[in-house]
């Protein structure tokens, strides 16, 4: 019975055999990061320092990301190692409403946040606490998602944990170093600003180095199947 | 015979062969696959691979396409709603006698 369970889940695995949805996730992490650190330090009359370009770039992502990786699978992974078409669970435009919804919410929840609690001193460990208990809990979901099959990515896995509590161990001092020359309504904003950028730069760096590792040894082991009648 | 002999003695033998079990299994967790993804996950060789697709087509449990990507032929494989059915009483069955 459990080899049959392992038989069932492996197509789900089969998705990231060539680290492709690795890559797809590392990218928009450390675009995020990037947008996030323009709007931040942009300067108030400039492009950079409006929200909408943010939620943009977001739209951008949710575009680019699915397109990116299904043409990598098209020409590269499906003449290798077989092409598979998933079942679908809903439409994508279910999906590109969910994720407008879940941004639009997120902008609300933030501005919500900003204005009720911006000038409240809050302690220090008000901030790193929750940003270290939801990245362990990113970095489980990686454990379970990627690296239950493939024994390399446990390490990766370690990693993410590993630099998320060294993230949340970070003093005040330092972070608010980080924050010195961003904009926003107060201390505490700034220094949840600097965690939220540290977390996307530390996943999206780790991601993509290993979905760029996991796509190299793709390639290495794999190569296109002659041209003949099946 | 006790029960949980006989629940085993009803297990759909089409299914039950290992490597038939095995596609059908790859199968039921996807909408539709090809014939090289089989091959990769399954390890088996195109000639035996072929020889088991044909008694599941024979059944009734998988549907075959034969297509072309770009100029190489490509089939596309599909469990049927009836080979859905089988694979999930065979699940069944098989955990209970179990």
């Amino acid at each position: 019975m459990d080899q049959l369970k392992s038989l069932l889940r492996r197509p789900k695995f089969y998705n990231n055999i060539d680290g492709v949805g690795e890559l797809g996730i590392g990218f928009a992490l450390l675009s995020f990061a990037l947008v996030g650190w323009l709007l931040s330090r942009g300067p108030e009359n400039s492009l950079g320092y409006h929200l909408h370009w943010f939620q943009l770039w977001c739209l951008l992502m949710l575009l680019a990301i699915p397109y990116g990786s299904k043409a990598i699978k098209k020409r590269i992974t499906y003449p290798r190692t077989g092409f598979v078409a998933y079942r679908k669970r809903f439409p994508f435009w279910v999906a590109l409403i969910y994720g407008i919804g879940a941004g639009t919410l997120l902008r609300v929840g933030g501005e919500f946040f900003e204005r009720s609690h911006g000038e409240i001193t809050r302690p220090h460990w008000g901030i790193t606490t929750p940003a270290a208990l939801g990245g362990l809990l990113f970095a489980a979901c990686y454990a379970y998602g990627y690296a239950r099959t493939v024994r390399w990515k446990r390490a990766v896995a370690g990693v993410l944990a590993i630099g998320t509590v060294a993230i949340a161990m970070l003093s005040a001092d330092a972070l608010g170093v980080l924050a010195r020359d961003s904009w926003g309504h107060s201390e505490f904003l700034y220094r949840c600003g600097v965690v939220w950028f540290l977390f996307l730069m530390l996943y999206g760096t780790v991601l993509l180095i290993s979905g760029g590792v996991s796509f190299a040894l793709y390639l290495l082991h794999t190569q296109p199947a002659a041209e003949t009648a099946e | 015979m006790n029960l949980k002999t006989r629940k085993l003695a009803e297990l759909d033998r089409v299914i039950h062969e290992p490597g038939r079990l095995m596609i059908v299994a790859l199968l039921s967790a996807v909408e539709q696959a090809d014939f090289l993804y089989l091959q990769h996950e399954t390890e088996m060789n195109k000639g035996t691979l072929s020889s088991h697709l044909s008694k599941l087509e024979e059944a009734g449990y998988i549907e075959v396409t034969k297509t072309y990507r770009g100029k190489i032929p490509q089939t596309l494989l599909r469990l049927t709603v009836e080979g859905r059915q089988a694979f999930q009483q065979y699940r069944r069955r098989l955990k209970e006698a179990l």
